[in-house]
């Protein structure tokens, strides 16, 4: 399983997410998001604790990853993995895991809810499609 | 998919999707491009994302689209809609995740001939004042108080403190500060996020390039303006950086939850909007107010930093004069004639720029007599155009284009072009490029714009703004 593919979008990032849980779809957006960012990182690692509460599975999809953004562009980190201590549809408490960051590729702004997607294919594998302005 | 049998020509430059396309349609959609553009716009999500702008509660006579228009979200990009004040529709969306992305323009003394020497340096030493803020850039973290000064007294608080000069203030649009910004209605985290970014210009399409008048189309306007052919002058292009994505943000989730109280339902959630008068409007508002007069101050700073590299370069005496800077992602409350009737409307422009005609009272002193300058970026390597204010702007809401308009994603423009054949080319034409992103200079390569000739063309022939001149690039910067 492939974790994500960025999709065609004329002005932003489009970007579809896989994984075979929820879990692991929310940490491969995650990744997505982190290696748009194009970070020239450095060797010195770092975790930070979040607590996210949304409405529905796909707004806190929106909430966690702008939750991960606002952390990056405050603290200049990066983060290419999380552990999650709790997750339900509504409600996640983790750790983000990644590195201090030298600079920045990408300036991602912002997560959008257009085009928000989040379902289960046949097949079990979750999707989920999201764009980020840039 | 949309073909020509959808729309009703108006005019030569003007076509209109009736009320009767879609039965959510509160309004119907115009667009200004000729006929050949048309074709192009055909192609991607924007008249869908036009058609769901008609929907917009208190929507007033029609939702715009500028010639540059292409996909964005919500809102097309080169998208307008006013509502009615005080009780219509103000929408995040509508401005834009960059609340007030904004252009201005400097003008030096100086001619090409008397440059050309220096070009390199200039370009060089512009790139070291001027970072991107994405990498180490320039490391000052402004304190929460300050950034809350900024926010409320923007441009005439950093003249106080001795940056830049009071002229600046008179050639920004709202004089640099916008009355109702109030910082009390702005996130710590989004302040947080504008802690280190006053004087950066962030990524994408935003730069800072050095140009020359190559052509004056209106000698009288370009006197006005205090152009003169051959002149050099420098276009900067940025926005309110993370502090107004950071509030867009906040707000857009704010919006969302607050619409079934107000009985809003839209096709599209970016599109999320409350009445303006209600609490969450206000705050909302007065917030993008705020981040108004940050953006106004990041360009002055820019500015500032500028003027430091000219004058190391070129000398004490050395300056660079402010023409005008106008913000092409706002929300506004200004007064227009609707059916003959004059009222309050709540203006939004999502990469469309306002074009104010000669006379109106909110210009600067010394342009009332010709009307508003209109500075319209291009893609790199390509023209630039100022243009002004026309009256005949009075059924687009005096708004007009802000650039060129993407027509390929920033994927395919990766793809087509190599960023090292880009600069190649840009050098065999006398353009320096200074950016360390290979792939920045792809995605921003000028075949992935839609041709800026065009549309000028559309908006000098429509009467949204009429070309003033045309400037060349000499020098591409993006910062580190």
């Amino acid at each position: 399983m492939e974790k994500y593919k960025i999709l065609e979008h004329k002005a932003d990032l489009k970007i579809r997410a896989f994984g075979k849980t929820k879990q692991n779809l929310f940490s491969n957006a995650l990744l997505a998001m982190s290696d748009s960012q194009r970070a020239e990182v450095s060797n010195q690692k770092t975790k930070r604790e979040i607590k996210v509460k949304s409405p529905n599975l796909s707004l806190l999809l929106v909430d966690f990853l702008s939750e991960a953004l606002y952390l990056s562009q405050v603290n200049k980190e990066v983060y290419k993995d999380v552990e999650f201590k709790k997750f339900s549809d509504t409600e996640i408490e983790a750790e983000l895991i990644g590195n201090e960051t030298k600079s920045f590729g990408e300036d991602i702004k912002a997560i959008t809810y257009h085009d928000l997607e989040i379902y289960q294919e046949g097949n079990g594998i979750w999707q989920a499609t999201i764009l980020f302005d840039i | 998919m949309f073909s020509k049998k959808d729309f009703i020509k108006i005019s030569e430059y003007l076509w209109e999707i009736p009320k009767s396309f879609r039965p959510d349609m509160q309004v119907p959609a115009r667009v200004y491009a000729s006929e050949k553009m048309l074709e192009d716009i055909f192609r991607d999500e924007s008249l869908n994302q036009l058609i769901n702008t008609t929907t917009l509660p208190g929507i007033v006579k029609y939702a715009l689209a500028m010639p540059d228009i292409h996909e964005g979200y919500s809102f097309p990009i080169g998208g307008v809609a006013a509502t009615k004040y005080p009780d219509g529709a103000i929408s995040p969306g509508g401005v834009g995740y960059d609340i007030s992305c904004s252009v201005r323009l400097l003008k030096s003394e100086y001619t090409e001939k008397e440059i050309r020497p220096y070009l390199d340096k200039l370009a060089t030493e512009i790139q070291k004042e001027v970072p991107s803020g994405l990498g180490r850039g320039r490391q000052i973290k402004l304190s929460i108080e300050e950034i809350n000064r900024i926010l409320e007294r923007g441009v005439p608080y950093l003249v106080e403190k001795g940056y830049g000069e009071k002229e600046d203030i008179e050639n920004c649009e709202e004089r640099g500060r916008m009355e109702e910004a109030d910082a009390s209605c702005i996130s710590e985290r989004a302040k947080n996020r504008g802690r280190d970014q006053l004087g950066t210009l962030g990524s994408g399409n935003h730069f800072c390039e050095i140009q020359k008048v190559e052509t004056i189309f209106d000698e009288k306007t370009a006197e006005v303006f205090g152009l003169f052919k051959d002149q050099i002058v420098i276009m900067v292009h940025c926005g309110s950086r993370g502090l107004g994505h950071q509030i867009a943000t906040d707000y857009i989730r704010i919006m969302m939850k607050a619409m079934p109280k107000y009985g809003i339902k839209l096709p599209d959630r970016e599109l999320a909007c409350v009445p303006f008068n209600s609490p969450e409007g206000q705050r909302y508002f007065k917030a993008m107010c705020a981040a108004a007069s940050y953006s106004w101050s990041n360009r002055h700073m820019i500015t500032h930093y500028i003027r430091e590299a000219w004058k190391n370069v070129l000398g004490g005496k050395a300056n660079l004069k402010l023409v005008y800077d106008v913000a092409h992602n706002i929300a506004k409350v200004e007064e227009h004639e609707v059916d003959g009737k004059k009222m309050k409307l709540i203006v939004h422009r999502k990469g469309a720029t306002r074009a104010f005609p000669p006379g109106h009272p909110d210009l600067p002193e010394k342009y009332k007599g010709v009307g508003q300058p209109v500075l319209l970026p291009s893609s790199m390597g390509t023209p630039s155009y100022i243009l002004v204010g026309q009256k005949e702007g009075k059924e687009a809401f005096y708004t007009t284009a802000h650039g060129s308009g993407r027509r390929m994603s920033r994927h395919a423009a990766i793809r087509r072009f190599s960023g090292g054949v880009v600069i190649q080319n840009l050098k065999q034409r006398g353009i320096i490029v200074k950016c360390h992103s290979l792939r920045g200079i792809a995605e921003e390569a000028s075949g992935a714009y839609k041709d800026v000739e065009e549309v000028v063309e559309v908006i000098h022939q429509a009467g949204l703004s009429k070309k003033v001149a045309r400037l060349t690039p000499l020098a591409v910067i993006k910062g580190e």
